[in-house]
């Protein structure tokens, strides 16, 4: 009996091997410092000792050895976090089946997507990798720290961050199971049915194995062990508190049966993703404690997304919800801050609240704001330095900092950021030039008689 | 029709035992199946078969870690239909098959046993063909008349892969490492409860039988490894998250971007086939120093790429030697590599710092030691498996040629084949004389062009035309360059009352050439063509 238990803790133990995660020295001298929680500080320095805030004042001196990074008449800000990407991993959506609690995307990293420097070069430092919006319950998210040129995966992710899942209501998983497959969910009703039935399975797991390993500690216990379900045992570990929910969702009547579900089952924290109607039920969010992550202005991409508006963030902010500003995209997750700075044209967000919608609410969502997404003495040093105050649309992210190692500056920015180049690709250099009189490499005319001439027509593609 | 003996003596030959162990000049004796006696002034046997192997080179015969050699490939079924529920398919849909045992898909008349014996190997470990758990492996000698003649040992590994099902659950790597931690669990599961039932049966339900999960018992037990296929850095990052979370022993299979991720490998303990596939080598181009002066933003741009390529070419290259230098012991795999390739490839690794020693260790001795197979094969030495490569210079001699293997003591005779007076690619004999009519043929992504080139020698100095079937125009050849038997030249091309040049660069070998097309920006195109015949 003692062998059936040893054997199975051992297995279902989290693997406390970590990464070597490398952490920096630096001053950052002479800013104007956006700590986002506590005030704006002019002409102030930010020292960071092995890779945290150590110190922020006036007149710092640097300690030897230290890199002193001059940031007189720049903004210095806490890391742009992204609480909704698809970067770094391989994998998205394992969308064969409407509940597919038990995948996840940490097991997918790649660090070598050259994707995550351009988000760097946008002044983010953490993304929440998720699963996709196929499935009503996806797989658990990764939150990863763009440590960009580390080789290792595993030294990407921000060891100790909580685990997170996906959920996802509406149009995406009745279209690909309902539609589809021609399986439940089909609608907006079987998503919920879904939903409550792998709660109810993953509740009917939880307390069959709280019985058993009860019933098996007793003197002479000779029994069948439940069944392992890798899938019930996420669904199980949601119901114990351990796993932050991140749902996909729109509509406001989805957005409140959830939180009704959750309810139900006894779950606190949750998070709305996109949640363009959230500002329908900001006061319900706000009353539950729930989380909304959201677009500034993107919508209209499919029925469910017409009803929006550009004061969403505003309107949740107002009403006390913990929001964040999102990008769901590559290209995106390099401007968060002029997404965040549509609030001040859009709800006149104050400068520390649009801020705050892209680095200690995300970090909140994330179950990391102890550790990142504000400057304040003992939190990890993930820090941007922007030309210009980066909530105007003249800023230009200047430097990118992660533990206190500068990940991203624009003034040693090389043409090549690729960590690994594809040994078999075929190099193919194509020059846009607006000199149509050079007859070297003027094309334009030659096209189509090339074509002609050599059998082959790129008009025709 | 089998042999009258099966004893043969190799005489006169330089013994290359194992690595670093060289006798000169000496002879081994073969006597069914087995190396009888390894050593100099031997004794001949009367009922010998003398092979005079005059100042050639015997070795063990080579060892692949990890391929399909002689496994037959499965008829692949065109199941379009789209299955009703992906998320619950059966598990041979899903590529969960590990009771699947490769000795019943192997076959000795295969092509690439033939073709891979060609080269020296005599004994492979293969796997089957499937998904991401596809069977067990086999240790099997490359010869034979029957399946079961090849077999040296079976169940050698548990085979697995993190390839996704096909329109079925698990459809991405995240699903197949998930359904490999609950298939292991589950089956770790399984075992304890039915020693527990073993022991005491009364009052217990009794245990299902499930080949599946049965089929990681020896791995769970540490009888059988976990072979995975691990190509890439990024497979093998995972690979090791399995094998932390699992606990099993592993080998890596047909690794090829493993050197930043030594210390994991050494972390996870696993042992190692690195790949006999390598990118291909960027070719030499000769630098035209017209070209150089008036170099453009884009031929830098170029310039750059390639340079970023050729290192990371490098790199592939130099990654049997990285490990070597960081204490890894491996072996090769030939699972995804051009058999024709493996001796250019090998010469490769050598040339970026891999000893010719450490070479054939990692086609002998180690891949011996890391299968358990160490006691008979992997070494010319008395006692042993007859498993056999000789030939004419040292293996690793770019014009060393395969004469004779043995595989089980049989041998396998390879004639070698006139070489031509000239070699084509190397220019190294008499100058090829371009003067004539030639047509030729390119290839394009739209289809093939033809067109004739004519080209005239005037005292050294060549001029030409060139048409195309396409459009009918004749057009001047300039900057002609004849060099032994390479010839190279441009053209310009009028369209849109702009002019475009298309630089061409043939070899000629006799009556025919073979070469490519630079057409601008759009890339090169392979061109072929022969001497007319009626001029």
């Amino acid at each position: 009996m003692k062998r059936i238990l040893i054997a199975f803790t051992v297995f279902t133990s989290v693997s406390l091997v970590q990464a070597q995660v490398d952490r920096g020295n630096v001053l950052i001298k002479g800013g104007t410092v956006l700590t986002v929680t506590k005030g704006t500080l002019e002409n102030t320095d930010v020292l960071v000792r092995d890779g945290k805030i150590s110190q922020i004042g006036k007149g710092i001196a640097a300690p030897s050895g230290f890199r002193v990074i001059d940031a007189a008449g720049m903004f210095v800000m806490p890391g742009i976090i992204d609480a909704h990407s698809h970067a770094g991993i391989d994998a998205i959506n394992e969308a064969t089946a409407p509940v597919t609690a038990e995948v996840f995307t940490g097991d997918a990293v790649n660090p070598f997507q050259v994707g995550l420097y351009r988000a760097l070069a946008g002044g983010v430092t953490s993304i929440h990798a998720m699963h996709g919006s196929a499935n009503a319950i996806g797989g658990e998210c990764e939150t990863l720290k763009l440590r960009y040129g580390v080789k290792d995966p595993e030294a990407m992710k921000m060891e100790g961050a909580p685990r997170t899942i996906k959920f996802a209501l509406g149009e995406n998983p009745t279209r690909v199971h309902g539609s589809g497959n021609g399986i439940v969910p089909r609608t907006r009703m079987g998503v919920e049915f879904v939903i409550r039935e792998a709660f109810s399975q993953g509740k009917a797991y939880m307390e069959a194995w709280d019985a058993y390993n009860k019933a098996k500690v007793q003197k002479g216990f000779r029994g069948t062990p439940p069944a392992y379900n890798k899938r019930l045992e996420t669904m199980a570990d949601i119901l114990r508190g351990n796993i932050i929910i991140h749902c996909h969702s729109y509509r406001a009547d989805e957005i409140y049966m959830l939180l009704n579900v959750c309810k139900d089952f006894g779950i606190k924290r949750l998070v709305f993703q996109h949640v363009n109607e959230g500002f329908k039920v900001a006061p319900e969010l706000a009353a539950y404690g729930a989380g909304a992550s959201v677009f500034s202005d993107w919508w209209a991409y499919k029925f469910e997304v017409y009803y929006s508006t550009a004061y969403n963030a505003a309107i949740l902010t107002r009403n006390g919800v913990t929001t964040s500003i999102n990008s769901d995209d590559g290209e995106l997750m390099r401007h968060l801050y002029h997404e965040a700075g549509k609030t001040q044209k859009y709800g006149q967000l104050t400068d520390d609240e649009a801020l705050a919608l892209i680095t200690i609410n995300p970090a909140k969502q994330l179950g990391i704001d102890g550790r990142v997404g504000s400057i304040e003495v003992g939190k990890e040093a993930d820090i941007t330095i922007f030309k210009n105050h980066p909530l105007s649309v003249y800023t230009i992210p200047m430097i990118t900092i992660v533990d206190g190692v500068v990940r991203f500056d624009r003034e040693k920015d090389a043409d090549d950021q690729r960590i690994y180049v594809d040994p078999k690709q075929t190099i193919d250099v194509t020059l846009h030039t607006s000199s149509g009189h050079d007859h070297e490499s003027c094309m334009q005319g030659a096209v189509y008689e090339t074509a002609k001439l050599f059998g082959f027509n790129l008009l025709e593609k | 029709m089998a042999p009258v003996t099966r004893t043969y003596a190799i005489t006169n030959v330089n013994i290359i035992q194992g690595p670093g162990r060289k006798v000169d000049m000496g002879t081994v004796i073969i006597r069914n199946g087995i190396i009888q006696n390894v050593g100099k002034n031997l004794t001949i046997p009367a009922d010998a078969v003398v092979i005079k192997a005059d100042s050639m080179y015997v070795y063990a015969g080579f060892i692949d870690g990890y391929s399909r050699v002689g496994v037959i490939k499965p008829k692949e079924e065109p199941n379009r239909e789209r299955p009703k529920d992906p998320g619950n398919p059966e598990p041979a849909q899903a590529g969960i098959t590990p009771q699947n045992d490769v000795r019943t898909s192997l076959n000795p008349a295969e092509k690439s046993v033939e073709d891979l014996r060609a080269l020296g190997f005599t004994t492979a470990q293969v796997v089957p063909y499937g998904g991401m758990l596809p069977g067990s492996a086999a240790i099997i000698q490359l010869g034979g008349a029957s399946s079961n003649d090849m077999v040296l040992s079976g169940n050698s590994s548990f085979y697995s892969e993190l390839t996704p099902a096909q329109r079925v659950y698990p459809n991405t790597v995240i699903g197949v490492m998930s359904k490999y931690r609950e298939l292991y669990r589950q089956a770790a599961q399984a075992k304890s409860y039915e020693n527990m039932y073993a022991s005491n049966r009364a009052g217990l339900e009794r245990p299902v039988s499930d080949k599946i999960l049965e089929a990681f018992y020896p791995v769970i037990d540490k009888r059988v490894p976990v072979l995975f296929k691990a190509e890439r850095n990024l497979d093998i990052n995972r690979i090791t998250l399995l094998q932390k979370d699992l606990g099993f022993n592993v080998v890596l299979g047909d690794v090829k971007e493993g050197w930043d991720m030594v210390n994991k490998i050494k972390a996870a303990n696993a042992k190692v086939f690195l790949s006999l596939d390598l990118p291909e080598a960027v070719k030499e181009e000769k630098r035209d120093e017209k070209k150089e002066e008036s170099k453009k933003p884009v031929d830098a741009e170029k310039e750059a790429l390639e340079k970023r390529k050729a290192e990371a070419i490098a790199q592939y290259t130099a990654q049997a030697s990285v490990f070597q230098k960081t204490g890894i012991t491996f072996g090769f795999s030939t699972a995804s590599a051009k058999t024709k390739d493996i001796p250019a490839n090998l010469r490769r690794m050598i040339a970026a710092g891999l000893t010719e020693d450490q070479a054939l260790a990692a086609l002998t001795t180690t891949p011996a030691q890391l299968l358990g197979i160490a006691d008979r094969v992997g070494t010319v030495d008395n006692g042993k498996i007859a498993n056999l490569v000789i030939t004419d210079k040292s293996y690793f001699n770019e014009k060393s040629k395969v004469r004779y293997v043995f595989v089980d003591g049989v041998m396998y005779k390879y004639e070698v084949k006139e070489e031509k007076k000239t070699d084509a690619k190397n220019g190294n004999g008499k100058k090829a004389d371009p003067n004539g009519k030639w047509s030729y043929t390119t290839e394009t992504p739209q289809g093939n062009s033809t067109g004739v080139i004519k080209i005239k020698n005037d005292g050294g100095t060549y001029s030409g035309t060139i048409t195309n079937s396409m459009s009918g125009q004749e057009t001047e050849l300039s900057s002609i360059v004849v060099e032994g038997n390479s010839m190279t030249f441009t053209f310009g091309f009028n369209a849109g009352g702009s002019t475009m040049n298309i630089d061409v660069s043939l070899t000629i070998d006799g009556n025919d050439f073979e070469g490519t097309m630079s057409v601008g920006n759009f890339g090169s195109f392979p061109m072929k063509g022969s001497k007319d015949p009626n001029q």
